[in-house]
């Protein structure tokens, strides 16, 4: 009995002391290793679009896009390319702004290029995106004004768009912001962002609509501009995902909608009667993001060298109808594809006032916050 | 297994089984600690997976970005916040009586019918549970929309419409009703299986007529079931995510939005933590509440007290 009493109390002891260590184990896991630091290598003087072959031999980066058909389209047109000529091997994850705050915070950044917006780069610059080192990047044929920050080097050139339906309104089109909001002359539903991923340009058109000039705008004009929208009354609806907003063109649901480009295309490619509006468009610019505290960033500083080539934005366009930053880039596309392109159109787009929206962005958050939620 | 495994009692089973009697006993003694050592990799795993995150959540919620109670005063204080919330609690309230409404007859059917008629209709009450919540949503959205067949056949037939189903509350009650009927349906028909059907007979020998025997005889039997699947729903329900952004509009839009637009776009993690925390106390408040109004038995059919 003794005996057997004894090899209980082992017993006992034995699992205390592994779980104690499995606890451990997973703790230690989670607190993530210092890494060697990244060897510097000569890569020469920049040009976008190239990279020495087998430079990054071994190198493995990881690139956090939105998703869908855009992420899938530069994987082929931009990443995968890339990867070949390096040596690099460049992994894929879907991108999300809180994610990489608890990635900075805990001091374990798994990503090394991600695609966000040029809002998310201003605000975050410094704290959770590295600034970048120009000089490792060919950023002469990158369009003017589209470097908003010192941490953005230009993705993809887009916008927010009206698209409306050719059926409806095809011998008489909505020609400027304010006929979005005429329900008079243009009868029927329209659809606008209610997503909670803020979009500024969804509020400065709503203002261009009034007549606002976008390169002097006050925070008293933010509620204004909700206004415009919520005066629609039953005539606006929201989408809440790209997916949505395209898929409620598409089913005739909404008339118009101001929605993005690419959405806007998807629908006419699906056979939707739908048309942009370029008069007055709203230009959007996704930043390729370098994590605050990423492992190599020369490798992540020549991977997006390398993408914003005049071949690779050509692909990139041509597989998912967004703009390119490369102004030499020229696209191959056909007849419909050309009547989406936004690169083509920029005297009629209307910039975004970024220093603005980084300045004030608490108050449009908090009156989009209301926005989104139907308050 | 040879004998000296069974006999020498080393294995674990030997182990169990004294300790386990005694606590069956609620015998105190110094040899009932140890079959508690068992718990320990389960209490490891719940420290490391569930309890330090939710106190990470709840400092985060009082020391984010300064220490203080600045995001439960915002909370409190911002008048968009009070809506979602009481609206969150409003729709969960509204699905879960329209779940019991649904579920309680179609329980009791399954507790008269023969066994292949309730596989049948348990194989209908689970198939939603195997397809995907996203797919469903999608074809609701499809079904409700102005220009849907449903709107459509309306028009043709009555000449009516577009009468406005998909965002509208009615829109995101029917997606979460769908999603959230069998968690009522089970717990129900687990109950009910239970319950003498002979008791309903003998009542009316007695002289209760048929709506009498239900409230008097029934209806309390089945409320260990109605409890257990009314708190599921219900704390199910309050988590919506998907289904109000898809079949709602804005004004449908519920307070786990919230908490992923605070955290994952504004990167105000106290402000949505103390979200994260309002929402798990009053979800503990309802279930003590409940609890206290269901004296007969446990929260959860099969575990009874």
């Amino acid at each position: 009995m003794s005996t057997q009493k004894t090899i209980r109390t082992r017993r006992g002891l034995a699992l205390v002391a592994g779980s104690a260590a499995l606890a451990l184990t997973l703790i230690g896991c989670s607190g993530g290793g210092e890494a060697e630091p990244a060897p510097e290598r000569d890569l020469g003087t920049p040009v976008a679009g190239e990279i020495q072959e087998g430079a990054l031999d071994g190198v493995t980066l990881t690139f956090a896009g939105s998703g869908g058909v855009f992420q899938d389209g530069q994987t082929e047109a931009l990443w995968d390319p890339f990867a070949a000529a390096s040596g690099a091997t460049v992994n894929q994850d879907a991108f999300d702004a809180g994610k990489l705050k608890a990635m900075v915070d805990s001091g374990n950044v798994s990503w090394d290029i991600v695609n966000t917006t040029q809002f998310d780069t201003a605000r975050g610059c410094g704290t959770l995106y590295e600034e970048y080192d120009y000089s490792q990047i060919d950023i002469s044929k990158i369009p003017e004004g589209t470097i908003t920050d010192k941490c953005m080097v230009p993705q993809i050139l887009y916008g927010l768009v009206v698209v409306y339906n050719t059926d409806k309104f095809g011998d008489n089109p909505p020609t400027s912001a304010a006929d979005f909001f005429d329900t008079e002359k243009f009868p029927g539903k329209r659809t606008v962002s209610q997503s909670t991923y803020v979009d500024p340009q969804t509020v400065e058109f709503a203002l261009t609509a009034q007549g606002k000039d976008i390169t002097s705008l006050e925070t008293s004009d933010i509620e204004g501009a909700f206004d415009m929208y919520k005066d629609l009354g039953d005539d606006v609806i929201g989408w809440t995902t790209g997916a949505q907003a395209q898929q409620q063109l598409e089913s005739g649901e909404a008339v118009m909608g101001l929605v993005w480009s690419g959405r806007g295309y998807g629908a006419a490619a699906a056979g939707a009667p739908v048309a942009p509006m370029w008069d007055e468009w709203m230009i959007m610019v996704d930043s390729n993001g370098i994590p605050k505290g990423v492992k190599d960033p020369q490798a992540a500083f020549a991977a997006v060298n390398y993408s914003i080539g005049a071949e690779q934005q050509a692909k990139m366009t041509e597989l998912t109808s967004y703009g390119g930053v490369n102004v030499d880039a020229k696209p191959e596309v056909d007849d419909l594809l050309s009547e989406w392109i936004t690169t083509e159109r920029l005297d009629t787009g209307i910039a975004p006032n970024v220093d603005f929206w980084v300045e004030n962005y608490d108050a449009l958050s908090a009156a989009w916050a209301g926005w989104a939620t139907g308050n | 297994m040879t004998d000296h495994t069974v006999t020498g009692g080393a294995a674990p089973a030997g182990a169990v089984a004294p300790g386990a009697d005694a606590v069956g006993a609620k015998k105190r003694g110094p040899k009932n600690w140890r079959p508690l050592l068992l718990l320990i990799p389960a209490f490891v795993i719940v420290s490391m997976f569930f309890l330090a995150p939710l106190a990470d959540v709840f400092i985060r919620s009082i020391t984010d970005p300064v220490p203080g109670v600045q995001n439960y005063v915002w909370l409190f204080t911002t008048e968009a916040n009070l809506n979602v919330v009481l609206r969150t609690f409003g729709t969960a309230i509204l699905v879960t009586f329209v779940c019991l409404l649904l579920a309680y007859p179609y329980a009791y059917l399954m507790t008269i019918v023969s066994d292949r008629t309730r596989n049948l209709m348990q194989l209908f009450i689970m198939m939603p549970l195997w397809t995907s919540i996203l797919v469903r949503t999608l074809a609701w959205m499809v079904l409700l929309q102005d220009t849907g067949p449903i709107n459509g056949l309306l028009a043709a037939w009555f000449g009516i419409g577009p009468i406005p189903l998909i965002r509208t509350t009615f829109g995101v009650a029917l997606g979460m009703t769908q999603v959230l009927l069998p968690f009522m349906v089970l717990p129900l028909y687990s109950s009910m299986s239970k319950i003498d059907k002979r008791l309903l007979p003998a009542a009316s020998n007695l002289g209760a007529n048929p709506v009498t025997a239900f409230f008097t005889v029934y209806l309390p039997l089945s409320k260990p079931g109605i409890f257990s699947g009314g708190v599921t729903v219900f704390i199910l329900g309050l988590g919506f995510y998907i289904i109000p952004a898809l079949l709602g509009s804005s004004k449908e839009i519920m307070i786990s939005a919230m908490i992923q637009q605070q955290i994952s776009v504004f990167l105000m993690w106290g402000q949505g933590t103390a979200l994260g925390i309002f929402l798990l106390v009053c979800t503990i408040l309802i279930l003590v509440v409940v609890s206290r109004f269901n004296k007969g038995g446990s929260l959860f059919p099969g575990v009874d007290r």
